[in-house]
């Protein structure tokens, strides 16, 4: 399993700061949360679909397709049959599955615009538009680092697997609770693997300084360039007219 | 110049741990290390969907519950963060922010409601405490459940009755067999190496007895409030007359949110 959603292209999405992204995925998910008309809502899920081509990220909707496909499926039935009815009045018509198929765009718009973003930026990324938004340096450091040992952990799990696989451990066999049961031999070595190098990296960052409250230093990226405020702008302006039609009372099934 | 000044623990409780523990290194790497292995475990299994793009099955659960008992405020941070880059392999979306505050309530719950309770190391040796035992999972799982249900409800993804239902018993389930089972294991060893969360910060005073059994009724009440008044709500047996100005998400709040505040609240005291 790739432990990655990066794809690495050289496309205008990709160069975008990343600071730029994440505001513009923020006031994305904002507009499209605003509706639950269909009609309206459509042109946000096409918009996603077409970033989407344009920055060759279509592999990870089709890595995902196990998701994708179902929740579509899912969204539809559930809230369809959860159709919240106006107080006073029965369901009418069509209006259940309208609502259920937007409800159902709504979440898919969700889903392909938060792949698109992974697609486009790295953890590093991620983790410098977070700072740069005043969340500490500290949480930022622990996400890059908690995201750089998760393969590490899994590879070590495969090892104990393959060890105790060896001595005889079956997963397959017993009932529910004895097969859960099962999964301590392999997560305790793990677990305690990763605590004896949990406690080397502590000293590692220690004798590097880490706790020394001198100002940190850092490699330079550059600033925000006009097509980085051109991708705010225009996500901006979506945001603005969805607001509008909001306050106006229209692409709504259900009043708020 | 922002200075980062070597940990200490300073004096009063509530939530303040939560906030120190950041200037420990030993406890920030704990809080990487949780959040690794917790999303290690997570993702394997995110090719069982149970509700699709919402939620899956999740052995993993049992681990904040562990870690919490072991590293206390690093476990939270490290459950919310654990969650967060999971979601990275699924996608990211509004929802998440609601799956980082339930994780880390979560792993939250535990190591605070023991230490209230007792002085005894967290091991279920005895039926007094393996009743404490399930009674904490069980309080953490429905906390867990009804934020996330809580949250996605009002963000229309998911109804609160269809989601809280089955994240409680996906979190109740994995805990209650496995995180007994790893405690009695990784406990002593954890012990052993002086790596337990009191080892690093240091023994925390003991809360005053008026204080601790304020803060466990908080918290036992305003979760099971909320999870029961969301249920009801959502499923629409419950709509007060007195609400009917109200929209339908905000009577969704006025309903569930101050029983969820009770159970925080709760927890700030302990």
């Amino acid at each position: 399993m790739a432990l990655s959603l990066y794809i690495d292209r050289a496309s205008p999405l990709h160069r975008r700061h990343p600071v730029a992204k994440l505001a513009a995925m923020i006031l994305f998910f904002a507009a499209t949360f605003l509706l639950d008309d269909p009609v309206p809502i459509a042109p946000l899920t096409v918009a996603v679909l077409v970033a989407t081509a344009a920055a060759h990220a279509f592999p990870n909707l089709w890595r995902l397709r196990w998701i994708v496909g179902p929740v579509f499926v899912f969204t539809l039935a559930i809230w369809t049959l959860f159709y919240p009815a106006p107080a006073g009045g029965a369901a009418a018509g069509t209006a259940p599955w309208r609502f259920g198929l937007g409800m159902a765009l709504k979440l898919e718009t969700f889903l392909a615009t938060g792949l698109l973003f992974l697609a486009t930026t790295t953890v590093e990324e991620f983790a410098f538009a977070l700072r740069s938004l005043g969340v500490p340096y500290r949480a930022g450091f622990v996400v890059t680092l908690a995201f750089r040992l998760v393969p590490v952990f899994l590879e070590s799990a495969l090892t104990v697997v393959d060890a105790q696989r060896c001595r005889g451990l079956d997963f397959t066999r017993g009932r529910v609770h004895q097969r859960i049961a099962r999964y301590v031999p392999v997560i305790v070595p793990v677990f305690i693997g990763g605590l004896r190098r949990a406690d080397r990296m502590a000293f590692a960052l220690e004798v590097r300084g880490f706790s020394s409250g001198r100002r940190r230093t850092g490699l330079p990226r550059p600033a925000a360039n006009a097509g980085d405020w051109l991708l705010v702008a225009v996500v901006g302006a979506a945001f603005v007219g969805y607001v509008t039609l909001w306050m106006l009372g229209t692409g709504r099934i259900v009043p708020r | 110049m922002d200075t980062i000044v070597p940990y200490e623990r300073r004096p009063g409780r509530g939530m303040r741990e939560l906030v120190d523990m950041w200037s420990n290194t030993r406890m920030v790497v704990l809080t990487a290390m949780c959040a690794s292995l917790y999303a290690a475990v997570l993702i394997p299994f995110m090719v069982v969907p149970l509700i699709p793009g919402l939620t899956h099955f999740r052995p993993a659960n049992a681990l904040p519950i562990v870690c919490s008992f072991l590293f206390g405020p690093a476990a939270a941070w490290g459950a919310a963060f654990g969650n967060l880059i999971g979601d990275f392999f699924t996608g990211l979306g509004p929802g998440d922010l609601f799956g980082f505050v339930a994780n880390f309530l979560y792993a939250l719950v535990p190591y605070r409601l023991w230490r209230a309770c007792t002085t005894a190391d967290p091991l279920p040796r005895t039926l007094g405490a393996w009743f404490l035992l399930l009674g904490i999972i069980t309080t953490a799982s429905m906390l867990c459940a009804a934020t996330v249900g809580f949250g996605l409800q009002l963000l229309g993804f998911v109804p609160f009755a269809v989601l809280a239902n089955v994240v409680l018993v996906n979190n109740l389930v994995t805990s209650a067999l496995l995180a007994p089972l790893l405690l009695a294991v990784l406990y002593p060893r954890v012990r052993r190496a002086r790596l337990l969360y009191g080892d690093i910060l240091g023994a925390a005073p003991r809360a005053p007895r008026w204080r601790r059994f304020a803060g466990v009724a908080l918290v036992v009440t305003g979760t099971g409030l909320a999870f029961v008044l969301g249920n009801l709500a959502s499923g629409g047996w419950l709509d007060p007359s007195t609400l009917a100005a109200l929209s339908r998400n905000l009577r969704f709040v006025v309903l569930v949110l101050p029983a969820l505040a009770l159970g925080i609240l709760g927890l700030a005291l302990l």
